[in-house]
């Protein structure tokens, strides 16, 4: 499975402990380019604090210890001389509820990219990153409403947008379909294998489906360890590990 | 009861009643409620039409444009007025800035040590400390320490000290209420925690802070008794024209009248205080614009 793919990402016998206590403990993954990486689990198993140590999203949470390596394209992400800001832009994010700016819809586009003083014509490119996240033709009418007035699911595209604009190598999503009606996460799902022509994704979901469905690798956590990772449908259909079994079969969790 | 229990009809009928019962609780809050709601605006009603049937007369442009006098008809307020508006042009100059950034500070920037949790905690505890005691600290540090003398300076610095809590305080909650998830979005995209106050917290607390920082300043300007601490002049028969000149104000002027004998005096104090609400209310018509003007960004 490791046959021409690089990796970008890569977790390095990780612990992040909130206050003392590991929710991670002791993962190491590696994140391959241009591939959609799911990482499942029961709730409370670490796989949400596992994502946000990626972009380093952790910092904003106090008491949050971490240990253990996490490199993006062979450095260190927590080295001092890394700055968390840069790695952001590098490595964009879509959350689990939809969080729209209480601006424009343009604005939410174009806001990431103007603080960093991207290069290039700002019209341009909202549109371009709004047609990305298949928003573009529900409000191209109307970019300079407020984005509060969309319906969750173009909320969450916007999101996907917003993220997409800064043209990014990593897109980080966490759980972004668990706010969502069914036909706003198939077309969220969609959105995901076109974007990995280019982009790198690493989604959390506790939809096996949904994993099943949209990744090529699959990391399947528990309490905080990670059980088994592989190719999603080795995974899927030939788990090694009983526990991997009992969960993506339903038994459990 | 047991026995009667056990009958689905007697069931039923104990179902409706305690049904009943409760929607009879429910009712008889909402009453309750507006019956209390009702008292105060009726309390202030009274007191509204008593100061306006008194003063009302009195008020006219001379009145406004006269220096205090032993003379009713020849008193105003002019000094007091101007005074006040001095006294709370500064005072806000004063306290927003440092209240404000205090609470930014505090919300976003500090670690929660056991250092912030006091600090936090003392400032609550100033909110509630008589205002003479601000006054007593005015006049030994402002006053007399820093040699600013009985001027506007001195008791506006006073002023600001003592509604710098509540300044903090409701801008820190203000500043709360910005929605975690927003200032998350804002960070993925690459801001600085700067970009991340600038452009998304500051703008949807406004509002909130807009609010305290007027209740506060509403507050500075009916105090009577820190200024009298600092030895703002009860008679002053000339308006400031600078921060550091000598000034009266109207809570001042309305106490003075207030403890003459002759009962014109009296009315005098009224119109004064009609002069003060109006002030406050025009205060209040300004936040509420900025607010408005906030809101529809």
């Amino acid at each position: 499975m490791n046959q021409v793919n690089s990796t970008i990402l890569e977790t390095r016998d990780v612990y992040i402990k909130y206050a003392g206590e590991a929710a991670v403990k002791g993962v190491t993954l590696p994140i391959y380019e241009k591939k959609i990486t799911a990482i499942i689990g029961p709730s409370g198993c670490g796989k949400s604090t596992l994502l946000r140590s990626l972009n380093r999203m952790n910092d904003f949470i106090d008491m949050v210890t971490q240990e253990g390596e996490i490199l993006y394209r062979g450095t260190d992400l927590y080295a001092p001389e890394v700055d968390p800001v840069e790695a952001r832009l590098r490595i964009g994010m879509v959350f689990q509820r939809p969080n729209p700016f209480p601006k424009s819809i343009y604005r939410n586009v174009a806001w990431g990219p103007t603080i960093n003083g991207l290069e290039g014509d700002m019209n341009l490119r909202v549109e371009r990153a709004l047609k990305q996240a298949a928003l573009w033709e529900e409000v191209k009418d109307r970019l300079d409403d407020s984005a509060l007035n969309l319906s969750g699911g173009q909320q969450q595209r916007l999101c996907i947008a917003r993220a997409l604009a800064m043209e990014p190598e990593v897109i980080l999503m966490d759980e972004p379909c668990s706010a969502l009606d069914p036909v706003s996460t198939a077309r969220i799902e969609d959105l995901l294998f076109e974007l990995k022509e280019n982009y790198t994704i690493v989604i959390v979901t506790h939809n096996m489906q949904q994993a099943s469905r949209v990744s090529d690798y699959t990391a399947f956590m528990e309490s905080g360890i990670l059980i088994e990772y592989g190719d999603t449908e080795q995974v899927f259909t030939r788990p090694a590990q009983k526990r991997t079994e009992e969960y993506v079969t339903g038994r459990f969790g | 009861m047991t026995l009667a229990n056990d009958n689905p009809a007697n069931q039923q009928a104990a179902a409706a009643a305690r049904l009943k019962r409760r929607h009879l609780v429910s009712w008889a809050f909402e009453k309750a409620c507006l019956t209390l709601t009702l008292s105060a605006v009726v309390v202030l009603g009274i007191l509204l039409w008593q100061v306006f049937s008194d003063g009302i007369h009195w008020l006219d442009l001379q009145f406004l444009q006269s220096f205090p006098s032993r003379f009713v008809e020849k008193a105003g307020v002019k000094s007091a007025l101007y005074g006040t508006l001095w006294l709370v042009s500064l005072t806000a100059l004063i306290s927003l800035p440092i209240g404000v950034l205090g609470a930014i500070y505090l919300e976003e920037y500090a670690p929660t040590s056991r250092l912030t949790r006091i600090i936090e905690i003392n400032i609550a505890n100033l909110a509630g400390v008589p205002s003479i005691v601000y006054g007593i600290l005015g006049l030994a540090i402002f006053v007399r320490f820093m040699g600013l003398e009985r001027s506007v300076l001195a008791g506006a610095m006073t002023m600001s000290l003592l509604i710098l809590p509540v300044i903090v305080i409701s801008a820190k909650e203000a500043i709360r209420a910005v929605p975690s998830s927003i200032r998350l979005a804002a960070f993925a995209v690459g801001a600085t925690q700067w970009q991340v106050v600038r452009a998304h917290v500051l703008p949807e607390a406004l509002p909130g802070i807009l609010t305290g920082v007027i209740l506060a300043l509403s507050r500075a300007i009916g105090e009577t008794a820190p200024l009298i601490m600092i030895g703002a002049l009860t008679y002053v028969a000339f308006i400031p024209e600078g921060p550091m000149d000598e000034f009266t104000a109207l809570p001042i002027q309305i106490f003075n009248w207030t403890s003459r004998p002759q009962a014109e005096f009296h009315e005098l104090a009224a119109a004064g205080i009609i002069v003060l609400l109006a002030v406050l209310l025009t205060m209040n018509a300004v936040a509420v614009y900025i607010r408005y003007r906030g809101t529809r960004r």
